[in-house]
């Protein structure tokens, strides 16, 4: 069965997200796995230190 | 792709991500599934709602989307009253708020997508969707980039409910500050509309149950662009074409940190993934490929998707970050978005219809 636009754009879209993801995972600076943020924040005590777009800096 | 294959791709990926970045981000990625799923599952599109209310005065879409604020808030104000760790959605009332609402609510109707319908129907296949995604982290980088210049306009500081009032007043007043909506939606719309469809409350309800979950999990509310933007600024950073150090946004700690990580480690980055994960999940029963565009209509299509990307970083988030989590935790900031978003929709309805989407 012949391969439609729209299927080849599909292919193409997760090829390059799976390709962006594995190039930044190889350049980024290695996961310090001994320093987890803790599995629920509730209740953890520790200050949240993730981006979010309603921030403004 | 049949779903069984999905399901063993996507656990290999949670086990990755559990193995070698954090647990927290692998269950993190189980809540972006979880919310794709329940975007595409429900076509709880946002965009939809909101053009079906002025164009047809059909109120089921909008009537979903404040059952979802509505939800969402009586689970995460309390939570944001107990838990001095978890941070609410707060950005600054100003001039940029107003500018980027107005004109992501007018590209978002040309791109028929918001950030999280942009998302789940670039999951599901949707042509248009696919292309804007990266034109929409282009656009949402940019912003970022820009965004000391925008603020110097005229800004405030961020207002939280929940830290002025405390969180039963907070609660109390975004409830009542949602049935007065419904009561000019009811105004707008007239006698004998039909106000309940059942796909947009399931939608609803699982939506606020992931959405109080990843305020759970990760301590701050979801959120959509702050990945997209990160995404495009370690491309422009890594092949030397942008120097965040003596950028407004990007040289602060956090922001400059992020930037050297691997975005899996980032909260807003992982749900995203995931949200595209889920609404593949569902394309495989659910095949929606949309209707064919003409040449012009792609062009339009891909200049609003870039312009919603960057409106979205001068509005402090989308229809997500600033209106369902802004709202749902207190935010002034919500609340200006939404009829702000709503003006620059009655423009991009007619542009919309101009141009024959």
């Amino acid at each position: 069965m012949a391969m439609t636009s729209s299927s080849k754009l599909r292919i193409a879209f997760w090829v390059v997200l799976a390709a962006f993801i594995t190039w930044d995972y190889q350049v980024s600076a290695s996961i310090d796995l001994r320093n987890e943020p803790p599995l629920i924040a509730a209740g953890s005590g520790k200050p949240v230190s993730g981006g979010h777009c309603s921030m403004a800096k | 792709m049949k779903r069984s294959p999905l399901a063993v791709l996507l656990s290999i990926f949670f086990i990755f991500l559990a193995l070698n970045v954090s647990i927290r981000q692998a269950v993190l990625f189980l809540v972006g599934i979880g919310m794709g799923a329940a975007l595409a599952g429900a076509r709880f599109g946002f965009t939809t709602g909101w053009r079906n209310l002025l164009e047809s005065k059909d109120p089921r879409g909008v009537t979903g989307q404040i059952l979802l604020l509505g939800l969402a808030a009586i689970l995460c104000i309390p939570l944001l009253g107990a838990f001095p760790e978890l941070t609410a959605a707060l950005g600054p009332p100003s001039v940029s708020l107003i500018i980027g609402a107005f004109f992501f609510g007018m590209s978002m109707q040309i791109a028929d997508g918001c950030g999280s319908g942009t998302l789940y129907k670039a999951g599901l296949g949707v042509p248009l969707n696919m292309g804007i995604l990266p034109l929409f982290a282009l656009g949402s980088f940019l912003g970022s980039v820009h965004l000391g210049d925008w603020l110097k306009l005229g800004q405030t500081e961020p207002v939280g409910l929940v830290t002025t009032f405390g969180s039963p007043t907070a609660l109390l007043m975004t409830l009542l500050g949602l049935l007065i909506t419904a009561g000019i939606i009811r105004l707008w719309v007239g006698k004998g509309k039909t106000w309940i469809d059942k796909r947009w409350v399931w939608g609803a309800v699982a939506l606020a149950i992931l959405a109080a979950l990843n305020l759970i999990i990760a301590g701050q509310p979801w959120g959509v662009v702050y990945g997209f933007g990160l995404w495009a600024a370690k491309i422009f950073n890594s092949l030397g074409w942008f120097d965040p150090s003596g950028n407004m946004f990007w040289g602060q700690e956090g922001n400059a940190l992020r930037l050297t990580q691997s975005v899996l480690m980032d909260v807003t980055s992982i749900t995203n993934i995931g949200i595209l994960g889920g609404a593949l999940w569902i394309s495989a029963t659910a095949n929606d490929a949309g209707k064919p565009l003409t040449s012009q209509q792609w062009m339009i299509g891909l200049v609003a998707g870039f312009v919603m990307g960057y409106s979205s970083r001068l509005a402090f988030g989308c229809n997500i970050g600033a209106m369902l989590s802004g709202i749902s935790t207190g935010s002034l900031h919500g609340w200006i978005w939404v009829p702000l978003a709503l003006m620059g929709t009655t423009i991009g309805v007619r542009i919309r219809r101009r141009y024959h989407f």
